[in-house]
């Protein structure tokens, strides 16, 4: 359930962007300072967050009796009651800018509705289902870099190997990219995820979330999720595509094939929810959470 | 080395049958609630929108059997529960409840035959966990169900890619909450199960 939502406009403003987001960045782990110590100093567990204070209503809920985190682990046993996961501290991460961020929520809110969302219906009318999936795969094996840098980062070199050896073989059998030759093959070993980026790597790092984001056309980030999301620009194949609107263009097209395989999967949450802006921040950070686990 | 798949897929196999027979009475209700969706969803007899609202009535009666509603409620609510009267709560159950049955049935109405693995079970006490996967076209959709026992297993959770019904619904809920009383909160709750009823388009009831 992808929340983002969105056409990547990132061009020539992704430099402004990616100076405004180092600049908040920093900023805000300036205010957050004495919130992100003991977290800093907890680096070498991966998974840790900014130990936000949750409010009292969220932490009574929690504590009565939760067995078990969103994934099964047991966090309760015998009296030993602890009263958040891991998730729950992460989904506590602060939202300075709510008012700012409402703004640009609404504004994806009807980019998605007035635009995306009819040309993608548009498009799903005209090309059917499986070359779609075709395209899928072509610019999702496009984004090997991403995968790849991420994973070598976070030193998890099995996975890493793997998605190189699917790389080469979807690119080199799989026409390019198109068919995805290589889904059935599945490593000896167990390996994590490789739907990595730099936001989760840094995540992985011990960074926290900082504070939370809603980017016109991006949709929901973080202040740690922006910056890698500057990085990444760089890693995407696709930004090099000269002259600019080509490059555009072809994310556009991205998004718009992407948007046509999920319609109605951002009604059901807006359907569903009292405060879609809520629902979305709580969403998008938990699945955030559980990616950077996974 | 000729026999090592052979071997493999014995090993898979004894291990894929052993977890059945295991599969406690938890995952096998669970089971029960979720092939009767499936069963309901691919009836022929009960496609097409004329059948909309047998379909619908029908898939209700099922998830009323298998979700402990009041249970679902109570946590969503958390702190607020108790700021509500037992009336207020009542009615409270009763609205939410209406608000996920008609959202989340209708989201299902697009099911098409993906295949539902059941991965993982356990229970500790009266509660239990339950981690399944739903395979789709181009992904893996992990969903969890935490279940409750009363006089039988009832869902009150469900967890769809890490993020939890139960907190996302919290999360709203403290926040309107915090501002406004239980009773404003149930009229938000009617007020959007009117706007679905009217068919109003989604993209008109932007909340603020």
């Amino acid at each position: 359930m992808d929340a983002r939502m969105g056409i990547s406009t990132r061009l020539s403003l992704t430099h402004l962007v990616g100076a405004a987001a180092l600049t908040l960045f920093f900023a805000s782990s300036g205010l957050a300072a004495a919130d992100t110590a003991p977290v800093l100093a907890a680096a070498e567990t991966p998974a840790a967050v900014v130990a936000a204070k949750p409010a009292d209503s969220m932490l009574l809920a929690y504590g009565d009796d939760d067995i078990w985190d969103e994934n099964g682990q047991i966090i309760k046993r015998g009296g030993a009651a602890q009263h958040m996961s891991m998730a729950d501290e992460v989904a506590a991460t602060p939202d300075p800018l709510e008012g700012w961020n409402r703004m640009w929520f609404t504004f994806n809110d009807k980019l998605y509705f007035w635009a995306l969302k009819p040309v993608a219906q548009g498009y799903s009318y005209v090309v059917p289902e499986r070359p779609r999936l075709w395209v899928h795969n072509f610019f999702h094996n496009l984004m090997y870099p991403v995968r790849f840098t991420s994973l070598m980062l976070q030193a998890k070199f099995d996975a890493a190997a793997v998605e190189t050896s699917r790389f080469i073989g979807n690119t080199a059998f799989g026409l390019g990219g198109f068919a995805d030759m290589t889904s059935d093959c599945k490593p000896y070993k167990p390996i994590g995820s490789t739907e990595q980026d730099l936001g989760l790597t840094f995540g992985y790092w011990g960074a926290g979330n900082g504070f939370y984001l809603v980017w016109p056309f991006i949709g929901p980030s973080t202040g740690r999720d922006s910056l890698g999301y500057v990085g990444d620009y760089f890693l995407t194949p696709t930004s090099y595509v000269n002259p600019w609107y080509w490059s555009m263009a072809t994310k556009g097209y991205d998004k718009v094939n992407e948007v046509s395989m999920r319609i109605g999967d951002y009604e059901t949450l807006k359907d569903a929810s009292l405060d879609p802006y809520e629902a979305v921040r709580d969403a998008y950070l938990r699945l955030r959470f559980k990616k950077m686990n996974d | 080395m000729k026999k090592m798949p052979f071997i493999i897929g014995m090993l898979v196999l004894v291990l894929a049958v052993s977890s059945v027979a295991f599969a406690g009475e938890a995952q096998n209700r669970l089971k029960v609630g979720i092939d009767k969706v499936i069963a309901i969803l691919s009836d022929p007899a009960m496609k097409g929108p004329a059948k909309h609202a047998e379909r619908e009535r029908k898939m209700r009666v099922v998830a009323d059997s298998f979700f402990d509603w009041h249970e679902l409620s109570k946590r969503a609510l958390a702190d607020g529960w108790r700021k509500c009267t037992p009336k207020q709560q009542e009615e409270f159950v009763t609205a939410f409840s209406e608000l996920l049955e008609k959202t989340y049935v209708r989201k299902l109405e697009k099911f098409n035959n993906e295949k539902v693995e059941y991965v993982r079970e356990q229970v500790d006490g009266d509660h239990a966990f339950i981690n399944t996967q739903v395979l789709m076209k181009d992904k893996t959709v992990p969903i969890n169900y935490v279940m409750i026992k009363r006089s039988q297993w009832m869902v009150y959770d469900v967890v769809i890619e890490g993020v939890s019904l139960v907190k996302n619904y919290r999360s709203q809920f403290s926040k309107i909450l915090s501002r406004e009383t239980p009773e404003a909160l149930i009229k938000r709750i009617k007020d959007k199960i009117r706007a679905l009823d009217e068919g109003k388009n989604v993209d008109e009831v932007v909340g603020k």
